[in-house]
């Protein structure tokens, strides 16, 4: 290869910025899966018997929205899939374990 | 370079050579129609042939035949040949040599042409295409000539050969019935290939003509006799048989083979009345959300969504309906996830399988058929089939991997004709000569031990090595084997009760087999829909007769065990004793194995309950705009199954799962709200989203419970934990 001029400026070109990835780290920030449960606990009401299928319908629009805000590039059922590959995960499976047994009555007592 | 334009390619002094050999062989007169057959044409014909040896074979080219297909050899000479062969003239020496020759060269001429990745070169990639619509003119013309009846000259070709007993038959003689043989196979088998031009002609080569010209020159008679005398004089020809029916039959429904004309005329109107239902469902579904106004109306739309943000919708469907402005906010984003390809290599073979494609015939070539397949039934089926299974198990050096799948298919096949026969029409056996054997004894070459523990051992092998085509014409055969011992079991001769019975047990206590099902059925991975028809089918009817089999009340076994001893003391093995106390006993242990059965199938039923079964009936019901109703009830049986049954529901609270759900009932693109199984699944997909409400509702001790399930819906569910969602509270261990 030919050398070039050594005053030459080099030009620098500016690294793309790196796509959003939907991960663990995504999944468990403020934004993921803790923002979900704030909204279980305080928005998501139910109508109850007679309503099923009205009731179903807007718990999947809450998650439709919760999953635009949180990875707006993906379609709903693309995102679905993603998120279902990513409970595989080791981090994944612990975080939601400790959810489960936070439900349960009296955990001190089962683990001495 | 146009298609029919002579080859550049080929070597010009080949070229010259070939040409001169074919100008040797004879020729049409200029002034009447007449075709004088050259004087050396024998000599030339032999030539012709070593040159397809040594140079197209030996060096892997496929030139001569190109040149042979430009200098238009078939019908220009070879079926004039043939035609000059009167049947008034049998002994004729030099002209039946002369049809024996053209034969020689008709079989490597219509020989299929296939691409094998390794030994492919780029001659053959050259050649290809015009040899591969050339060998469908070859099909048309020998079909269709119009002076002489071709197929049949081939017939009289192998007679002699054939009429000798095995023994005393040369060399010649099997290489003469195997030619022959191999002829009809390679007609059988050219269709149009799809990637290439068609010249219009495809209903002169389709399955039905194939059939009508097989009938009316006496082939499909040739084919019974080679197939009665399977098991003794034609043993080596069982797998080019094998072969040629295999490619007649493939895709054919057997059931609407033997139906009457009448109603396969209603089951068309009905298949009609269908389809033109679901495009009105379909138009219906899209009216609904179509724009009431011109495109250009300009509807624009906010939706305040929390922490004060606001997303922009166009159209008008989204002013009043909610749904539908999330659906078109999801439709509008452009990016898709990327999907895995080449991961399954073969996937786009299995695409294709060829089995899988319908075939349509006309009510001639049906009726052809029919007969046909009716005769072959009674004398045929056996011979052949218990000869391959032999030969398979054997690996003999003539049957390939593509046998044994054809050996599967056919099984399949056979079976389903013989349950059709015996529905559609008020069939009777004929009775037969021992008079104790059983009705079912023409197809019980395939009912044995033997070629259960063969599908056994190949469905496991299959699945071994991932070799998905082949394990689905293993499933094809077992799931047709499972569902005529059904009817068998149902019978009203008591031998067949007890026959079906025994393999009926003999498959329950088979615990390899459960575990291989279950296995299959765990396995499915983006193999496309006929293959997961196969897989799902093959479980549906396995549970189904498990659970008859295990629900047989005590009664049946009671009467079972009377009818044994009354045998046995007829045969004088037992002594007689009193019949009282022998019921007795009777019931007794008739009671015990009822309960043990009831068990043994509750153990095996919770194995098909888990998350990646369920994921392969999903991945099912994913495709149901293009379900029957038929696989949709298999679905619904199974969700059925798992969420009631066996109150598993948890598995179902998947917001992907639910999703599909939804969509079904009443999302756009869902089931038609007229078809008749859309009451079954509004139920159940009503009685599913009631316990997903009020499990998500549960009251429980501790905190955060409806915040887990919110997170627990997007994930399978971990196994350990199902039970405590489920019902909340820890699995009690009883400890001693």
């Amino acid at each position: 290869p030919q050398i070039k001029d050594v005053d030459e400026e080099i030009k620098v070109r500016k690294k793309r910025a790196p796509n959003p990835k939907l991960d663990d780290n995504l999944l468990l920030s403020s934004n993921g899966l803790p923002r979900l449960r704030r909204i279980a606990k305080s928005k998501l009401k139910f109508r109850g018997k007679g309503h099923e299928c009205s009731d179903i319908g807007r718990l999947l629009n809450t998650y439709q929205l919760w999953l635009d805000d949180l990875y707006p590039k993906a379609k709903f059922k693309d995102a679905l899939a993603m998120v279902e590959k990513l409970g595989h995960s080791k981090r994944m499976q612990v975080t939601r374990k400790a959810w489960i047994d936070a439900t349960k009555p009296n955990r001190r007592d089962d683990s001495p | 370079m146009e298609l029919w334009e002579k080859s550049e390619t080929v070597d010009p002094e080949v070229r010259a050579y070939v040409y001169s050999l074919v100008n040797v062989v004879g020729g049409s007169s200029a002034y009447d129609d007449t075709y004088s057959i050259g004087d050396d044409a024998l000599a030339a014909l032999n030539d012709i042939l070593r040159w397809l040896r040594l140079y197209d074979e030996k060096l892997n080219r496929y030139d001569v035949k190109r040149c042979l297909a430009e200098a238009n050899l078939v019908q220009g000479d070879l079926l004039e040949i043939l035609a000059l062969w009167p049947e008034t003239a049998t002994d004729n020496k030099l002209r039946g040599k002369l049809a024996l020759a053209c034969i020689q060269l008709l079989v490597p001429l219509t020989w299929p042409l296939d691409l094998e990745d390794e030994k492919a070169t780029v001659n053959h990639h050259r050649h290809l295409p015009y040899l591969q619509l050339a060998q469908v003119g070859y099909k048309r013309a020998v079909l269709h000539y119009e002076h002489a009846a071709i197929l049949r000259t081939a017939v009289r070709v192998a007679l002699p050969s054939m009429t000798q007993p095995r023994r005393e038959r040369s060399k010649r003689d099997e290489g003469i019935i195997k030619l022959v043989m191999y002829l009809f196979r390679n007609v059988a088998m050219i269709t149009q290939p799809q990637m290439l031009p068609s010249q219009g002609d495809e209903n002169e080569i389709s399955r039905s003509s194939t059939i009508d010209v097989f009938h009316e020159q006496d082939v499909l008679n040739l084919l019974l006799t080679i197939g009665s005398g399977a098991s003794d004089d034609f043993q080596d020809e069982d797998v080019v048989l094998l072969e040629i029916l295999f490619h007649l039959l493939k895709g054919i429904d057997p059931k609407k083979l033997f139906m009457h004309d009448e109603q396969v005329q209603h089951h068309e109107a009905d298949e009609l009345r269908m389809l033109m239902q679901k495009e009105r469902d379909m138009h219906k579904s899209y009216r609904k959300h179509a724009p009431s106004r011109h495109n250009r109306f300009g509807t624009m739309l906010w939706v305040k969504r929390g922490d004060e943000k606001l997303s922009t919708v166009t159209g008008q469907t989204s002013i009043t309906n909610g749904d539908a402005t999330l659906q078109i906010m999801d439709a509008s984003k452009k990016w898709n996830k990327p999907k895995h390809h080449g991961k399954h290599a073969g996937l786009e073979e299995l695409r294709q399988a060829d089995f899988c494609q319908r075939i349509d015939l006309t009510e001639t070539a049906r009726k052809h058929l029919r007969s046909f397949v009716e005769d072959f039934l009674d004398s045929g089926f056996n011979p052949l089939f218990s000869g391959l299974r032999k030969a398979i198990a054997s690996e003999a050096d003539r049957i390939s991997p593509t046998h044994q799948r054809h050996y599967f298919y056919l099984i399949s096949w056979f079976l389903a004709a013989e349950r059709a026969r015996r529905t559609a029409t008020t069939f009777t056996p004929p009775p037969t000569s021992a008079g104790e054997e059983s009705t079912y004894a023409y197809i019980a070459a395939v009912l044995d031990d033997h070629t259960f523990a063969l599908i056994s051992r190949s469905m496991q092998r299959y699945l071994d090595e991932k070799s998905w085509l082949d394990l689905h014409t293993t499933l094809l055969a077992f799931t047709s084997i499972l569902l005529t011992v059904h009817d068998m079991s149902e019978s009203p001769d008591e031998e067949d009760q007890e026959i079906a019975e025994n393999i009926q047990n003999r498959i329950f206590y088979h615990e390899a087999t459960h575990d291989r099902i279950v296995q299959i059925l765990r396995s499915y991975n983006n193999q496309g829909l006929p293959y997961l028809d196969a897989v799902t089918e093959c479980v549906h009817v396995f549970v189904r007769m498990l659970e008859r089999y295990s629900k047989q009340n005590a009664e049946l076994q009671i009467q079972s065990k009377r009818r044994a001893r009354k045998k046995a003391r007829k045969a004088g093995v037992m002594p007689n004793e009193d019949d009282q106390e022998a019921d007795n006993e009777d019931a007794r242990e008739a009671q015990l194995t009822a309960t043990e059965r009831r068990f043994d199938f509750a153990r095996f039923s919770s194995k098909l309950l888990t998350q990646p079964c369920l994921n392969t009936f999903l991945a099912l019901l994913q495709y149901h705009a293009d379900l029957t109703p038929e696989q949709l009830k298999r679905c619904h049986r199974y969700l059925y199954r798992l969420a009631f049954k066996h109150d598993l529901a948890i598995l179902l609270f998947r917001v992907d799962i639910l999703l599909l759900l939804h969509k079904l009932v009443k999302g756009p693109g869902g089931l038609s709200t007229e078809s008749p199984a859309f009451q079954d699944w509004d139920t159940l997909v009503r009685q599913v989203f009631r316990r997903c409400v009020r499990w998500m509702e549960k009251e429980t001790e501790g905190e955060g419970w409806k915040e887990m399930c919110v997170v627990e819906m997007l994930f399978s569910k971990i196994p350990a934990s199902v039970y405590y969602l489920q019902n909340g509270i820890e699995r009690t261990v009883e400890r001693r």
